[in-house]
């Protein structure tokens, strides 16, 4: 464990808030009273990074690492700021080697390396990486997809797209998509008690959707069941068995869900993702989830998903550029979208556009890095000295 | 087709039972229903009738189960195939002797196979004879050669007049790589009959070529 000094405690609190430039100065405070405070150090160079700052933030993690070697969040912000920097792959691939062995079971550190490896032209080492993160962690979408980016250049289109597909599936987004069309805040939604539902139609839909939203599918299914015993027209606990059956890959009860809440209501934006998702798994069915997804585009004008999921649906019917158009709107809307960097990447490639595929996945690494702030839990485990 | 179509398919699924729901396809579908059509028209009309009855309570999470299982394997007969029909053109594809880049050279044949062409992939660091060799043996009239680097892609004129010198002035030759997305004048030196700018581009050429031959006589 990792003794913090108050003015390294400060420099996290003020950090935590998004107060960069105190955050900054209490970390240089902190560093007059202890130039050997590795955490000050790595607390300084991550806000570095954040900033922007990549080869300070380079320095500072470096003089981390020198002082406390098992200090992973140095070896993130290391690793970081070299991908940042650019042209560094060689450092780069040492830095996320040595994070690897200081805590093997990251999958983060494997994606990065893979990353790294990719870039230094190391295709079947970067390979290797990111199956190894997914071994250590099946629900890492990054590593999907850039497997499916990596079948793209040996195998074509056909067999990159599952891959696109499942690890859209694993990015959080596509399951906000859906909570947000229907009304809720997916991370406003705690799953609650089964005894504390009220009796009303509305609170039972509310727990039916928190349960989903919290990976309880069973309760959440049991509650649906109880709301469509007394309203078997209900679309949107039709909508959500729906969403319960394609999270258990029952694709077909799926369809038959939403294809009933869309008899009886058609403007049912949940039953037409789920639709569309349903179709989207059957490789045959591209140009009717393409139509269910254009549709949605509609439905919900300003989301970044509606467009996605159309590219995608669009990528299986070959019609590349109409995809790479579909994925430029999604960017407009969120230039932040990661599977929509992802799905440019691919776009580009079958233009023979290299550079640009390059391009797009780094900016889909960057913008990965930054909505999971993999920053803080490392620096946390350094912290307080315990495992990752 | 019958107003009544999708509920036997929906009893058929129901009743577990595959056989009927084939047949019931495969009425509807002797009755002159358009096979594009049948999903929409009767496919999805049953599975809406299932999900109600499973929504209304009747029947049962099993049976919605089995129904869903049965309507599977029906699903095959009501949605078109996933790869295109053999448009019976062959395409010969390859990366330029000297050239190892092999990235648009997969993503291209993968793209025409995906599109019903026939495509032989040479694979990357391909010499100009071996190209005019499988020619003759495939009876391709089409080929593809990519080129990442200025020297390789230059190089690519030793494909034509490999094929010229044998009297093969018919077949087209398509260029793809970067030297040639950024120079189109270096296409025309190398005796090309047009720039492949992708996947994409590869499909629309060479069915616009498939159109003009078959104007013209023999499609491969």
């Amino acid at each position: 464990m990792i003794e913090r000094s108050e003015q390294v405690r400060l420099a996290e609190s003020l950090a935590r808030q998004g107060r960069i430039a105190p955050a900054v100065a209490a970390c240089y405070q902190a560093l007059r009273v202890n130039e050997r405070d590795p955490l000050a150090h790595c607390l300084l160079g991550g806000l570095m990074l954040a900033e922007g700052f990549c080869e300070q933030a380079a320095r500072s993690a470096a003089r981390a690492i020198e002082l406390d070697q098992r200090c992973a969040a140095a070896y993130f912000v290391l690793g970081l700021a070299y991908d940042r920097m650019g042209g560094l792959w060689d450092r780069s691939i040492l830095v996320w080697q040595q994070l690897a062995e200081v805590v093997p079971d990251l999958a983060t550190a494997h994606v990065q390396l893979g990353e790294a490896l990719a870039a230094a032209s190391f295709a079947d080492e970067a390979i290797d990486a990111w199956e190894r993160a997914l071994q250590i962690d099946p629900r890492e979408p990054r590593a999907m997809y850039h497997l499916a980016v990596s079948a793209l250049k040996r195998e074509g289109m056909a067999t990159a797209l599952p891959g696109f597909r499942k690890a859209g599936e694993l990015d959080p987004s596509q399951d906000d998509f859906f909570f947000a069309l229907a009304g809720y805040d997916a991370e406003g939604l705690p799953a609650a008690a089964m005894s504390d539902i009220g009796p009303g139609i509305k609170s039972q839909l509310r727990a039916a959707h928190a349960f989903a939203a919290n990976d309880e599918l069973f309760k959440s299914s049991e509650l649906i069941r109880s709301i469509l015993d007394g309203h078997s027209d209900d679309v949107a606990a039709l909508s959500l068995m729906a969403y319960l059956y394609l999270k258990q890959e029952s694709v077909n009860e799926a369809m038959a869900c939403s294809l009933r809440a869309l008899t009886i209501s058609t403007k049912t934006p949940t039953a037409v993702y789920a639709l569309g998702a349903a179709f989207a798994r059957r490789p045959a069915l591209a140009a009717h989830a393409s139509k269910l997804f254009s549709a949605l585009t509609t439905m919900a004008p300003g989301q970044a998903m509606p467009h996605v999921l159309h590219a995608e649906s669009l990528l299986g019917l070959q019609r590349y550029s109409a995809a790479g158009a579909a994925y430029r709107s999604a960017l407009a809307l969120d230039p932040g979208c990661v599977r929509a960097l992802f799905g440019q990447a691919a776009v580009a490639l079958t233009a023979g556009d290299h550079t640009a595929a390059a391009w797009a996945i780094r900016r889909a690494a960057y913008h990965d890095t930054r909505r999971r702030g993999y920053f803080w839990g490392p620096y946390d485990a350094a912290a307080e000295g315990g495992e990752q | 087709m019958a107003d009544d179509a999708p509920l036997r398919l929906y009893r058929a699924l129901v009743k577990n039972d595959p056989a009927a729901a084939i047949s019931v396809v495969e009425q509807v579908r002797a009755e002159g229903a358009e096979p594009d059509a049948l999903l929409d028209s009767l496919f999805a009309p049953a599975l809406a009738i299932l999900g109600g009855s499973w929504a209304d309570g009747s029947i049962n999470e099993y049976v919605f189960t089995q129904a869903s299982a049965v309507s599977d394997q029906v699903l095959s007969f009501v949605t078109p195939p996933r790869m295109a029909g053999d448009t019976g053109i062959t395409v010969l594809v390859g990366s330029m002797h000297g050239d190892s880049h092999d990235i648009d050279k997969n993503i291209i044949a993968a793209a025409l196979r995906e599109a019903g062409h026939r495509v032989v992939d040479l694979g990357a660091d391909v010499r100009p004879a071996t190209f005019l060799q499988r020619v003759e043996e495939t009876g391709a009239r089409i080929a593809i050669v990519c080129a990442q680097m200025v020297a390789t892609a230059r190089a690519v004129v030793r494909v034509r007049e490999m094929f010229v010198s044998d009297g093969r002035t018919d077949l087209v030759l398509l260029v793809s790589g970067a030297p040639f997305a950024a120079d189109e004048r270096l296409a025309r030196a190398v005796g090309a009959d047009g720039i492949v700018g992708g996947a994409e581009s590869a499909i629309r050429m060479v069915s616009h070529l498939a159109r003009q031959r078959r104007g013209g006589g023999s499609a491969s």
